[in-house]
């Protein structure tokens, strides 16, 4: 198999006494999308939090092609390409959709008045016209605010954004957690097209069925530690069950 | 005269849609188009209705009160007389897009006036005839003492993390009691003929500087908040703090950015204040921070930030007024004013809330 | 012949001079005329004093056949009141009677009311620069304060420690009080005069400052309150300490103060005469529109009122009133 992308080795986190994480392990490869599931408490968020750089690990090393890596916030972890599409969006509601695709990272108007701080509100519609037409996301009203939106569609502008600016991997936190059938759909749409441009994706999810129709590798965590690693293509629900709760106790490809 | 049946409205409100179709398509084609959107945008806005409303109370006030209301010299006092709210509501404008409020910007102004005014007193000669540099003087150190209070404000707010209300209450209380003991709570009642000249002045003849100076701040305003990666990040920090901070937001330092901003707006509110008054007046501003916030919420302006317009805090701050003079025009006694202008208040804020409630329906 | 001639032209002119300024002079009669319209700006609306202002102001305005309008801000503040004089000149009565909130920063909107042609008249507060007004008729506000200086003195044994309990600084009438009572309290070696205090006519500071002096200085003996508002911020200052030993002197007779003295919470009362003010306001501005002569300083008299003279009839004149009727 080709060099992982992402690698974490033997991470080891603490809250007070609890251990959320004991020596997880995890890999991503490019271009892949790998699901990252367990039962509630497995320290699936923790593990995310950790390398997206929002929490530190206090033991354990991460690597990323190859080089050994610190993220040391949510900051560093998007200069090293790294982007993270949390449960609650963190979408500026009042705002469009161009305006949240650009959050933090406008594009200002050439030459002096760039200089001055204006923005390039026309680069910008055009620039999110075509991210969003990439990845298949059709807001009919460009210029309405994101809040009038609804849920499927706010979500696939949040992935949307994410993708836009990672060049290494996205993680998705429980992207579809809220949504309905067909919007559920749209935003799975979305999530395969970036493996389209090169990027990888970890989902977290709790929806079984969901895993096993987008992910390529599914990754199951119990107890603060990676248990099982499957093919997307070949596993059962039951096999993905089984390990989440015990019934495989160590490591073991399908 | 036939029932009104459920079927028959339905009948009705059928055969109406009808006949609209071809005008309602007409209209989505134009609304489609650059220029087109852009009307319909500006019409869907708060500020757009504002504006009917306050030209709706000038045509009736101009009906109740012929040739009295509408005349240049009623509508240039009316200038006149908001230039000081308007300076000081477009700095309440920013930081109330940002989801917080500056209680103490009446105070940051009496401290500035009173600081400014000693400034130019310096030497306890007659300031009268001084010339342009110690009027500069005076400007800049109101400027100064503003900022110093804006940027006490940000740092409490950003840094201490105390909610806005708290903090600037605070400061409203600091910033007037060290007013009081500056001045020994006596109003400085001399000050350089320069500055009488400048409250007093106008361009043609027609237009006081005080108006003009008042209209720049406004634009400059207007266009920071609408096109400036400033304005953006205000929007951004009110609509949703902690996306601003994920994106890479510096939000502590924009905060206290936009309260040292609020805090220079009412210093220079203070300068122009004692250019129209010529003294101190430190009996007066009190209900200021509360006139200007009214302005700021029935311009369209939301409660908890990330909605925000100075063109609609500029509309808002002119109805009171408007209110005010026509009222006392037609001599109804002063409480009704202050009744009408609650109302609108009210009615304003409602309006907000709805347009939010429509929204999460969504 | 010519002697006769030259008395029948004298006769007829005189008897039309004789009826034509008869017709001028006699608007009591409701001869046709002229019902001219005049506004009361008062310098802030709803306070006892300036209310029993309105009252005079308004039946004087009925005797003379003339309209009366009464309106003012609702603070004392200078920022408050450029608007409604501003309102008020686009409104352009023919005269308008107005007590300015600040001798100073509202030279400017008064002098544009005049410079419209509206005869402008003060009442009670004045400014600086009253050469373009029609009169100016207040309270001898120096004589108050030297009345109430004496009467306290008188109530206190003439020994012990006061304190001056003043509005703001630039107000026409309050400073004059307070110099009257500063100097004629130096003729009183015994008694000490603490720093004035400002309340910005707000009770509340009032009765806070009243009792923060009683816990500073608890051989307080007197307290002189310049007006209505600072009146009742020190009597319920009094009040919420307890005190029964401090005598108040205090400006204005409104109805609370009354109460007040009845009750024996305050001790003296010198009493303006606001409804006095109101009407010379209405006579001074009428006559001025009539283009007769005006009389430039009208100062009107003061009472110091105490429990044992409340009720003579003579006094009652003096008591302000909280609405008219």
């Amino acid at each position: 198999m080709a060099q992982p992308l992402l690698q974490a080795r033997g991470i080891v986190k603490h809250y007070g006494h609890v251990e959320a994480l004991r020596g997880c392990d995890f890999d991503v490869y490019p271009n892949e999308i790998v699901a990252l599931i367990g039962d509630n408490g497995a320290g699936k968020s923790t593990l995310i939090k950790i390398l997206a750089g929002s929490e530190q690990a206090d033991e354990g090393e991460i690597t990323l092609e190859g080089r050994r890596i610190h993220v040391g916030s949510p900051f560093e972890a998007m200069r090293l390409g790294i982007e993270t599409v949390y449960q609650d969006l963190a979408l500026a509601p009042d705002l469009d959709g161009s305006a949240n695709l650009y959050l933090g990272r406008e594009l200002m108007r050439p030459g002096l008045l760039g200089r001055l701080g204006f923005l390039d509100n026309g680069a910008m519609r055009a620039g999110a016209r075509q991210a969003f037409g990439e990845l298949g996301v059709d807001l009919q009203n460009a210029q309405s605010a994101v809040a009038n939106l609804s849920g499927g569609q706010r979500q696939s502008v949040a992935v949307a954004r994410s993708v836009a600016w990672a060049s290494k991997v996205v993680f998705l936190d429980e992207p579809t957690a809220a949504l309905g059938v067909v919007q559920t759909g749209r935003v799975l749409e979305t999530v395969r097209r970036i493996r389209e441009r090169g990027v990888a994706a970890v989902l977290i999810s709790h929806n079984m069925r969901q895993v096993l129709e987008v992910a390529d590798r599914i990754e199951v965590m119990r107890l603060g530690r990676r248990v099982a690693r499957f093919e997307g293509k070949k596993a059962t629900i039951e096999q993905l069950v089984s390990a989440m709760t015990g019934g495989i106790a160590e490591e073991g490809a399908a | 005269m036939t029932a009104l049946t459920p079927g028959r409205a339905r009948a009705i409100r059928l055969a109406i849609a009808v006949r609209l179709e071809p005008l309602a398509e007409r209209w989505r084609a134009f609304s489609a188009t650059r220029g087109g959107g852009l009307v319909a945008r500006t019409l869907g806005t708060n500020a757009a209705w504002i504006f009917l409303l306050l030209v709706a109370l000038m045509v009736i006030f101009d009906i109740l009160a012929p040739g009295k209301f509408l005349t240049e010299f009623n509508v240039r006092t009316m200038a006149e007389n908001v230039s000081v709210l308007l300076v000081i509501a477009v700095g309440e404008t920013f930081v109330m897009a940002t989801g917080g409020i500056d209680l103490s910007v009446g105070y940051v102004l009496l401290f500035s006036g009173v600081t400014s005014a000693q400034v130019m007193n310096w030497g306890g000669h007659d300031p009268t005839d001084s010339g342009w540099d110690v009027v500069l003087l005076g400007l800049v150190v109101a400027l100064g003492s503003g900022l110093a209070w804006g940027v006490l404000n940000g740092l409490v707010v950003a840094k201490a993390k105390v909610p806005p209300l708290i903090a600037t209450l605070g400061t409203l209380g600091m910033s007037w009691g060290l007013a009081e003991i500056l001045s020994n709570g006596q109003d400085l009642r001399y000050l350089p003929r320069i500055i009488g000249d400048m409250g007093a002045g106008r361009v043609f003849d027609e237009v006081p500087y005080v108006v003009v100076v008042a209209a720049l701040v406004a634009v400059v305003g207007a266009v920071m908040l609408n096109m400036t990666r400033f304005g953006r990040y205000t929007l951004a920090i009110g609509s949703n703090q902690e996306a601003a901070r994920r994106a890479g937001i510096n939000v502590d330092r924009h905060l206290i950015k936009v309260y040292a901003m609020s805090g220079m707006l009412a210093g220079f509110a203070a300068f122009m204040s004692l250019a129209i008054f010529t003294t101190t007046t430190i009996s007066g501003h009190a209900n200021d921070n509360l006139q200007a916030i009214a302005a700021v919420v029935i311009g369209g302006t939301s409660l908890v930030g990330g909605v925000a317009t100075v063109v609609g805090t500029t509309i808002g701050v002119c109805i009171p007024m408007v209110l005010f003079s026509g009222f006392t025009i037609l001599g109804y006694q002063s409480f009704w004013r202050d009744v009408a202008v609650g109302a609108v208040l009210i009615l304003a804020v409602y309006a907000d809330q709805m347009r939010r409630r429509r929204r999460e329906r969504s | 012949m010519r002697i006769r001639n030259l008395a029948a032209v004298g006769l007829v002119l005189f008897t039309v001079g004789a009826c034509s300024s008869s017709a001028t002079t006699a608007p009591n009669n409701g001869s046709p005329a002229k019902a001219y319209n005049l506004t009361l700006i008062q310098g802030v609306a709803g306070d006892p004093f300036y209310v029993t202002m309105a009252c005079g102001a308004q039946a004087e305005a009925a005797k003379e056949g003339v309209n009366l309008t009464v309106t003012g801000g609702n603070k004392w503040d200078a920022t408050v009141q450029k608007p409604v004089i501003d309102s008020v000149t686009a409104a352009h009565p023919d005269g308008v009677m107005v007590a300015p909130d600040d001798s100073k920063a509202l030279l400017d909107p008064l002098k544009s009311m005049s410079d419209a042609g509206i005869k402008v008249t003060f009442v009670d507060t004045k400014l600086d620069d009253t050469s373009f007004a029609v009169s100016s008729i207040a309270t001898d506000n120096l004589a108050g304060g030297t009345l109430a200086a004496k009467t306290l003195a008188q109530l206190i044994g003439d020994k012990g420690t006061v304190l001056v309990v003043n509005v703001d600084p630039g107000i026409s009438t309050t400073d004059a009080r307070v110099k009257g009572f500063q100097d004629e309290m130096k003729n009183h070696p015994n008694i000490t005069v603490l720093d004035v205090q400002y309340t910005h006519d707000d009770p509340t500071a009032a009765t806070t400052i009243t009792t923060s002096t009683l816990a500073a200085h608890p051989d307080l003996a007197g307290v002189f309150a310049t007006n209505v508002q600072n009146a009742e911020g020190v009597a319920a200052g009094l009040k919420q300490a307890g005190n029964t030993t401090v005598k108040t002197i205090a400006f204005d007779a409104g109805p609370k103060q009354i109460e007040d003295l009845n009750a024996g919470i305050v001790q003296g009362l010198i009493a303006q005469d606001p409804y006095g003010i109101g009407v010379a306001g209405v006579q001074q501005t009428v006559l001025a529109l009539k283009g007769e002569a005006t009389t430039a300083t009208i100062q009107t008299q003061l009472a110091a009122i105490t429990k044992d003279n409340v009720n003579d009839p003579s006094i009652q004149k003096y008591l302000y009133k909280a609405s008219c009727s």
